[in-house]
């Protein structure tokens, strides 16, 4: 069968590629993994508390056995076990000493179902960050590049916002805000006169809090707050994949979806020097087939982006595809994230709040902006300040109608600010495939080496000083520090190991997010960033996929791929 | 929903599933009964002998006990709590649970009758507190966590969740800051 375009890969960026590409007239053919998802039915998000099954606790010999990576993820329960592999199906490797903590979901829509929903445009300074400190590949495009796909794709998906006139955090087309508790202005107050360069914001997400006529067409209402956003959400009051890039894709007439198909490789054509095809097996059969397109979008998610490009070689490209540069695989990136500080915030005992908003605030990145470090890039922290419940019985002594009574009414407030940090491209952290171990399908293994670097280290500790001081400046009391949890991984943003840059004998991607190597081969997933910046990373995976599909429709359009 | 949400919201499902090539692969979804405490897991065989079943009773009612609202007894909580034995508690914490609830079994006796269940109301309170106390002041991981999953699973049970607390599936909007009075329940969740 042949496609005008051909996309591996049913998430954030797949969906994106899909909805652009079929909108510009391509009959195009996305290619997933893992099995159908059925938007609604599949999910839980109707079940109360008390319905779940075993109150949401997943058997811990299962979680053990075959879930010993993914239960690591906040995220993992009854409700949604159904939306992460299972480690013990597939299996891949770590260097000695360097665990990475790989965080999956094999269905349509991918980990845009069960994704945080935070949505941060990069900045200008971001995009300058190689350039300027020397680490990574200086980025083949600038701020100016990418504003007008962030407008772009903000305007579909939904986000909600302030804006705030920010250099190092752009304003976006916003919906509008969720609103900070009281006891978070009252943090935030504090916060502002205690350092007057750092600044508390309602965090942008990607949830509809007013549904616009191009959402609701799309089936999507408004915003419930009801938090339980991780199980999917019937509503489509976020976005993803399920609930609006894929339905806008299919109703061009343009889309074809196949479920179960892992990609094992692109193919490469020496005659005509470019990418005929997907060679894919099929899940359940074990049998391979080949998919023909003219154009080729990976968005599989960095590391399996790294893994098909690895694993596609040829005479002409011994090392895998679209690799002459040898970076295929190398600056994987992660945030460093489980950083931060909790504790009580006292006062406020006559207010409450009522819903569960999916959403918290945001200080923005500071250090290397108005504040120096001792480390290159910064950091910014999400957070809440909400009224604890019964849940502070947990731990403490106490029986009978008064230990009752005494959880009956709402808890004091309870202060939470968590650290996402930066961490610098290295070529050392690497992805590659294992040299004698397949997975059940015959597909080599993931090998990941990857570790912190000095630089990530400082910030670490600066970090938790940070979070520390901040509470403590604005009177908070039981103070408690985070450490990194566990390590790598657990950001779940997986980015850099197929990166943009200018030099072609140095980096896998141009400008267009089109491999250097071969004209139409475009990677527009977390493989492309040429540094992550402390941003959750979502938003730019959708822009640039929108964007680079305009270039490749665009380019096809003319006759140059 | 309102049936002009549902009906877009099966448009748009009907519309996706027909761009879905079946390659061997199945359209099926999961069924909600999978996610859901279903009658099998309350028909499963009891966990814990009746006399550990017997102590589990007493212990979790005299923690949460009955009063204006219904107690961890009423909320079923001593039967959920046998069930995630089953269905959820590893092999060393099920041994270790035994071993817990046969233990206060134990203590109780020492208390001067024949079980938990043979004190006086008052007699089985004192007790009870006097071996929490001394437990979470030893920070005890056994006892720590089954007390833990004693509150977890009255709370989020549906008498503990909407009687003694409040809960809401669907809040339907965030009001940010709200003044409430000394009477006002907390959330559940």
């Amino acid at each position: 069968m042949e496609f005008d375009a051909i996309v591996v890969g049913s998430g954030m960026s797949g969906g994106w590629a899909a909805k652009e590409l079929t909108e510009k007239g391509l009959k195009t053919l996305v290619i997933e993994r893992g099995r159908h998802l059925e938007h609604g039915a599949d999910y839980t998000d109707s079940l109360s508390p008390w319905e779940l099954q075993n109150y949401g606790l997943v058997n811990e010999a299962e979680a053990a056995e075959d879930y010993g990576i993914q239960s690591q993820c906040y995220a993992f329960s009854t409700a949604t076990k159904h939306l992460w592999v299972k480690d013990s199906d597939h299996p891949y490797t770590t260097a000695e000493g360097k665990p990475f903590m790989w965080i999956r979901g094999y269905h349509l829509g991918g980990r845009s179902i069960m994704w945080a929903r935070q949505s941060y445009r990069l900045s200008e300074m971001d995009f300058e960050s190689n350039a300027k400190d020397g680490h990574g590949s200086d980025w083949p495009i600038r701020y100016k590049d990418m504003a007008p796909w962030y407008d772009h794709v903000e305007n579909f998906a939904g986000i909600s916002g302030s804006k705030e006139g920010l250099p190092q955090l752009p304003d976006g087309q916003f919906l509008p805000p969720m609103e900070l508790t009281g006891a978070e202005k009252d943090f935030k107050a504090k916060l502002e006169a205690a350092y007057p360069t750092r600044k508390l914001i309602i965090g942008r997400c990607a949830h509809l809090t007013e549904a616009k006529p191009h959402h609701e067409e799309l089936g999507r209402i408004q915003c419930q707050y009801r938090s339980l956003c991780e199980r999917g959400c019937s509503y489509g009051s976020y976005f993803s994949s399920l609930s609006a890039t894929l339905p806008a894709a299919e109703r061009t007439g343009n889309l074809t979806v196949v479920t179960d198909a892992i990609a094992h490789s692109v193919i490469y054509d020496p005659k005509t020097g470019k990418a005929s095809g997907v060679r894919v097996i099929d899940a359940k059969t074990k049998q391979g087939r080949t998919y023909e397109g003219k154009v080729i979008f990976l968005c599989a998610s960095a590391i399996p982006t790294a893994q098909i490009l690895l694993n596609s070689k040829s005479e002409a490209f011994p090392n895998g595809l679209a690799n002459r540069s040898d970076a295929v695989g190398r600056y994987l990136m992660d945030h460093l994230s489980g950083l931060g500080a909790g504790g009580t915030y006292p006062g406020f005992e006559g207010n409450y709040h009522r819903g569960r908003r999916p959403n918290g605030f945001y200080i923005p990145r500071y250090r290397n902006v108005t504040e120096p470090a001792d480390f290159h890039r910064g950091y910014g922290f999400q957070g809440g300040v909400m009224r604890d419940n019964w849940r502070r019985g947990i731990g403490r002594a106490g029986v009978g109608a008064e230990f009752k009574q005494s959880l009956r009414s709402p808890g004091p407030w309870r202060i939470s600010v968590g650290g996402f940090g930066e961490m610098l491209p290295r070529p050392d952290n690497r992805v590659t495939l294992h040299p004698t171990k397949t997975d059940k399908w015959g597909i080599p293994l993931v090998h990941i080496e990857c570790s912190l670097g000095e630089n990530d280290k400082k910030m670490i500790a600066q970090v938790n000083a940070d979070a520390k001081e901040m509470l403590e400046r604005a009177g908070a009391t039981d103070i408690y520090v985070r450490k990194h949890y566990g390590g790598l991984g657990l950001g779940i943003h997986e980015m850099g190991t197929a990166h943009m840059g200018k030099d072609p004998t140095k980096s896998v991607l141009n400008q267009y997010n089109q491999a250097h190597d071969v004209p139409n081969l475009f990677i527009t997933d977390g493989a492309c960033m040429a540094s992550g910046g402390c941003q959750n990373p979502s938003l730019s995976y959708m822009a640039m996929s929108a964007r680079g599909a305009h270039f490749a429709a665009e380019f096809l359009r003319a006759g140059k791929i | 929903m309102h049936s002009t949400e549902e009906r877009m919201a099966m448009d748009r499902r009907a519309l996706l599933r027909s761009a879905i090539l079946l390659v061997g692969g199945t359209a099926a979804g999961v069924p909600a009964e999978l996610f859901a405490q279903g009658p099998a897991a309350a028909k499963a065989k009891q966990f814990f002998t009746p006399a550990q079943f017997l102590v589990l009773d007493e212990v979790a009612e005299t923690i949460i006990p009955k009063t204006d609202t219904p107690g961890a007894r009423d909320a079923g909580v001593p039967a959920a709590l046998d069930a995630l034995m089953t269905n959820w508690a590893s092999a060393k914490r099920q041994q270790e649970f035994r071993a817990l609830l046969d233990d206060m079994g134990r203590s109780a006796a020492g208390e001067g009758a024949a079980s938990i269940r043979a004190l006086t109301p008052a007699k089985r309170l004192d007790f009870v507190r006097r071996y929490d106390a001394a437990k979470m002041e030893a920070k005890d991981p056994v006892y720590g966590r089954f007390k833990e999953l004693v509150m977890t699973l009255y709370y989020l049970s549906e008498p503990g969740a909407t009687q003694e607390l409040r809960y809401e599936l669907s809040p339907g909007k965030w009001e940010a800051f709200t003044t409430i009075g000394p009477d006002t329940r907390a959330w559940a969740v």
